[in-house]
């Protein structure tokens, strides 16, 4: 605990120090980093102010990170300054619920020599609520960025950990030279992970500690109550773990509890009806068979945003068995039923919103059209990005909609948000302004065709890579397979020096788009780095994503082959 | 989803009722069949008239009312619903092996209803299965009674709500390994497991006195006495000394099976049963005066040390000394044919019918104390039954319908390739693994397994 409180001290000076250097800026900015004005108005787009309201053209005043207005007529402040918007599309910034996004897990505390794997310590056991997602959160990681480039303006940030990880809390995706918090302490992040080799080591032991520690922060809280009240009582032990379970206990904040398949949604409903909490379900994965059950406890919850893959219905084979083909159309219908589950929800009049854990930022916009093409409804996709999720996180008076009065967020994109090609141009986040490149729309048809002609991808590549270990480089080598590709990558040993090879799959190249795929096994994980990228004569730009890490420039030059090609 | 059982019900003459949500209850008339209901000897050619889920009537030339479907079983045995008091079925996890007690844990809080295992279990003639905790711990957790209500969506629906509780105990080379030599704390040796077990219960007795002490005061005015600690753990410890547990202790040796019955006597507990109990032919008289029995393999031995001085004549052997005695399963695979497991005692042993059937059907009830609800066919007990093509002691029987309260969960006239409820978009064909699971019961038996499945799908003679 003392430590927690060093941390905290630390955080705050020097939180203080970047105010100081704001107030500095304020009258002089020798770094050329402050802003010329806070007031913006982008002019004449296509306005969608709510999910479900239609799109209206209009103007978007704001000023100090709040809208000022919205309107075809709004007076112009002459310091506003203006951005055309007439070919945009503005809708509200989106909001995530849960996301692990610029969190890292803090160090295991070190174990004592008498360490008893039966009664472990609270922290050793995963179990600690008094944790604020704050403290292991830095909004300068890749994956905040790449969280925004994809639209979203505020974040429930959850704390990594075990059972009771600690307190998740609300930021906005802003400036860098803010702490951008909206609320710190919104939910206890729970889940039935157990242990690793102590108690409780699984999902029953969990179940079991979890109405444990519930029903002891009640009596602690009741002691300490009598200890308040009455003289002549013994001093109530009360352990970090008991204070920070008491707004649980009393309804003050929820319980967001992960539960990915339908039976640990039931486990947590469960718990939920016999102790008595407030819950939310996050993470949900596998859920098309309780959306009744979901409906009927009338429960918040968040889905996953991780679509299932379709390899075991791309693996179905022709000339199968009989039997075989019965069990292909198994899988075929239980796939497809995954993809409608969401469209499942909004049937059943479920307002749910999203959790972007276990997600690559960049894949969300894949992840809803694929739920949209399925039967979910762009409005209720829309809901889910903003209105659903700031109800759920009791956000609703300042965000989720574009308002006179609420948080200057928004999306701009050159396109309506679901089209196809449509892409963000801008992220507005409490009234700051992210630009991203926008790429024109690819051409299709014959000249396509010669455009892949002139590219040529076979050889050997030099690449670098830039991570936040460093940067890193070896050589990529494709080979022309028929009209396929394929080939191998080198690169630093993760678990030591010298260099590894792997080799690259799913090598596709459309247009100038180069895209492939490759597996590291990295400290007992097997990681698939995704690249994609454009190739401009011979060179290639692109980026390097790994799932939950984020993603990283890569680039790479075409070695000149030495053979004389026919 | 209601809307479409109550239009199920109508399509199906009504026999189906959903007056409780959890448990369907159906109504059956089994007409001319052998009747064995174990407890009240063999009626030839007789019906047994179902309403509700429950046996109305047996007798001759029974009719149907109005609305009950009419089974004609000539030339087929009707027995009651077989009973496995030691199986895993149906459970997500097995053991919470971190602590040596670990009372606080609840198996009905992992109940898995989708696991295939509880129709291949129907398909066996099997309708309740004792779902346990595994045998890492001195004290495990609380198992669950299941009813094999196969379909059930809600976990709660498979979980027989009328049965007591019970909770799993382990003795020997299980709890001494894995926490005195895997993890360097007691218990390390048998002597260990019986301290674990001691300090346990007097550990539990303070716990029951220091709450009727806090309750006592706390009713006075003026009370300045805090509140115990709560402790689940502990507090089933005093649930089992109240009588309100039975327990079932894995347990092999003849030593450790009397260590146990002289601990439950020092703390006046006799709700205990015995758990495979290889040598419990050497303390049968014992078993029998002051336990509720044992739950033993038919012939299933030297997978370990302490599982090497064992007879396939210890059932007979147990059962003739008055124990109560039930052939159990603890595997996916024996589950499936434990109606064979029981004729073993007739070659080993030489029981009767009746008693070899009591082994698989009223004995494992009384075990898990729910033999006045089931485990026989009488009049008031619920129905569920089993139709065998061949007398279930041959080795010829083949099940032929499976009913859970009245209802048919298994009907090898409609039984489908691919039974499974719920089906994995992304794995394309479910491994299946003919190790066991690793639940510790078994320690080491993988390997003797495997070798059954080369010889059985690898047959090279």
């Amino acid at each position: 605990m003392k430590k927690t409180l060093l941390k905290a001290s630390v955080l705050g000076l020097l939180l203080t120090g970047l105010i100081v250097n704001n107030s500095l800026w304020a009258q002089s900015d020798p770094s050329g980093k402050k802003r010329v004005t806070s007031q913006y108005a982008i002019t004449n787009a296509t306005v969608f102010t709510a999910p479900g309201k239609a799109g209206t053209k209009a103007t978007v005043l704001i000023k100090d990170g709040v809208i000022q207005g919205v309107g075809a007529s709004l007076n112009l402040p002459k310091e506003a300054q203006v951005i055309a918007g007439d070919s945009l599309f503005i809708y509200p910034g989106f909001i995530t619920g849960g996301t692990d996004a610029g969190i890292t897990r803090p160090a295991d505390p070190e174990r004592p020599q008498d360490f008893d794997s039966s009664k472990p310590g609270d922290e050793f056991a995963g179990i600690t609520p008094w944790r604020s997602a704050t403290d292991q959160f830095s909004g300068a990681a890749s994956q905040v960025e790449d969280l925004r480039k994809a639209g979203f303006t505020i974040a429930q940030i959850v704390p990594d950990g075990g059972m009771i990880a600690g307190k998740s809390a609300i930021v906005l995706l802003g400036s860098e030279y803010s702490t951008n918090v909206l609320k710190s302490n919104t939910a206890l992040a729970a889940s039935f992970r157990g242990a690793r080799g102590m108690y409780p080591g699984t999902a029953v032991g969990v179940m079991a500690k979890f109405r444990d520690i519930y029903q002891n922060t009640k009596l602690t809280q009741k002691n300490s109550g009598l200890f308040q009240s009455t003289s002549g009582v013994s001093r109530p032990e009360v352990t970090p773990t008991y204070d920070a379970m008491m707004e649980v206990i009393d309804g003050q904040i929820p319980v967001m509890y992960t539960a990915t398949s339908e039976l640990e949604v039931r486990r947590a409903l469960a718990l939920q009806k016999e102790l008595g909490f407030k819950l939310i379900l996050t993470g949900l994965d596998d859920y098309a068979t309780v959306v009744d059950v979901i409906k009927a406890a009338n429960v918040p919850v968040l889905i996953s945003l991780e679509v299932p893959d379709d390899k075991a219905i791309k693996a179905q084979k022709d000339d199968a068995s009989e039997s075989a083909k019965a069990q292909y159309s198994r899988v075929k219908e239980a796939y497809e039923n995954a993809l409608k589950q969401a469209a499942l929800l909004e049937d059943a009049g479920v307002a749910f919103g999203f959790t972007t854990v276990g997600v690559k930022a960049g894949d969300v916009m894949k992840a809803i059209n694929t739920m949209i093409e399925n039967g979910l409804s762009e409005d209720a996709a829309l809901a889910a990005l903003t209105t659903n999720t700031a109800s759920i996180l009791g956000i609703s008076r300042i965000a989720g909609t574009i308002e006179k009065g609420k948080l200057a967020n928004m999306v701009i994109s050159t396109d309506s948000l679901f089209a196809e090609d449509s892409q963000i141009k801008h992220v507005v986040v409490d009234g700051y302004i992210f630009d991203y490149e926008t790429k024109a729309k690819k051409k299709k048809g014959s000249s396509d065709v010669s455009a892949t002609g002139d590219v040529k991808v076979a050889g050997t590549w030099d690449y670098t890579s830039e991570t936040p270990a460093g940067s890193s480089g070896g050589v990529l080598e494709i080979v022309k397979d028929g009209s396929d590709y394929t080939g191998s990558i080198t690169l630093d040993d993760p678990s030591g020096s010298g260099k590894i090879k792997s080799d690259i799959k799913d090598v596709s190249l459309e247009g100038k788009t180069l895209s492939f795929k490759f597996d590291v096994a990295a400290g007992g994980m097997n990681l698939t780095v995704s690249v994609s990228g454009e190739v401009e004569g011979e060179s290639f730009d692109g980026t390097m994503s790994v799932a939950q890490f984020g993603s990283f420039p890569f680039k790479a030059t075409l070695n000149p082959t030495l053979i004389a090609t026919k | 989803m209601k809307k479409i059982n109550y239009f199920l019900a109508a399509l199906m003459g009504l026999s189906f009722s959903f007056a409780s949500a959890q448990t369907p209850k159906g109504s059956v008339l089994i007409k001319n069949a052998t009747v064995l209901t174990v407890t009240k000897g063999t009626l030839e050619n007789s019906d047994v008239l179902v309403q509700d889920g429950i046996i109305k009537k047996v007798g001759q030339n029974l009719s149907a009312p109005s609305g009950v479907e009419t089974i004609d079983a000539t030339g087929k045995y009707l027995i009651p619903g077989i009973i496995d008091a030691h199986s895993h079925v149906a459970l997500d996890v097995v053991n919470e092996a971190t602590a040596p007690i670990v009372a606080e844990v609840r198996m009905r809080d992992v109940v898995n209803p989708f696991e295939v295992g509880i129709y291949r279990a129907l398909a066996g003639g099997v309708t309740i299965s004792h779902a346990m905790h595994g045998s890492a711990n001195v004290v495990g957790g609380q198992n669950v009674t299941l009813k094999h209500r196969w379909g059930a969506e809600d976990p709660a629906g498979i979980i027989m709500q009328d049965a007591p509780r019970t909770i799993k105990f382990a003795l020997g080379e299980n709890p001494t390994r894995v926490h005195g030599r895997g993890r360097g704390i007691q218990p390390r040796t048998r002597m260990g497991v019986e301290a674990i077990l001691r300090n346990g219960f007097n550990e539990a007795l303070q716990y029951k006195k220091a709450w009727e002490e806090y309750n006592a005061a706390a009713s006075q005015k003026g009370n300045t006495t805090l509140a115990p600690e709560y402790d689940e753990r502990l507090q089933t410890l005093v649930d089992i000394l109240d009588g309100k547990i039975i327990i079932h202790c894995h347990s092999y040796r003849a030593d450790e099976i009397y260590m146990l019955i002289n601990v439950a006597r020092d703390f006046g507990i006799t709700k205990l049963v015995f758990q495979h109990t290889n040598e419990g032919f050497k303390v049968a008289p014992e078993i029998a005066e002051y336990t509720m029995g044992a739950s033993v393999f038919a012939d299933w031995w030297a997978y370990k040390f302490e599982v090497y001085y064992s007879t396939a004549f210890n059932a007979a052997i147990l059962q003739k000394n008055g124990a109560i005695t039930s052939i159990n399963s603890d595997s996916a695979e024996l589950i499936r044919h434990l109606y064979h497991e029981a004729a073993k005692t007739q070659r080993y042993g030489g029981m009767t019918d009746d008693e070899a059937l009591s082994m698989i059907t009223i004995n494992p009830a009384k075990q898990l104390g729910i033999s006045d609800k089931v485990g026989s066919i009488e009049v008031g007990k619920q129905a569920d039954l089993v139709i065998f093509e061949g007398h279930p002691l041959s080795v010829y029987a083949v099940p032929q319908q499976t009913y859970v309260d009245g209802i048919k969960y298994f009907d090898i006239k409609e039984d489908a390739d691919d039974q499974r409820l719920r089906v994995s978009p992304t794995e394309m064909v479910e491994p299946i693994y003919m190790t066991q699971e690793d639940h510790r019961c078994l320690q080491d038996v993988e390997l003797s397994f495997s070798d059954i499945s080369k010889s059985l799908f690898n047959t090279n003679y």
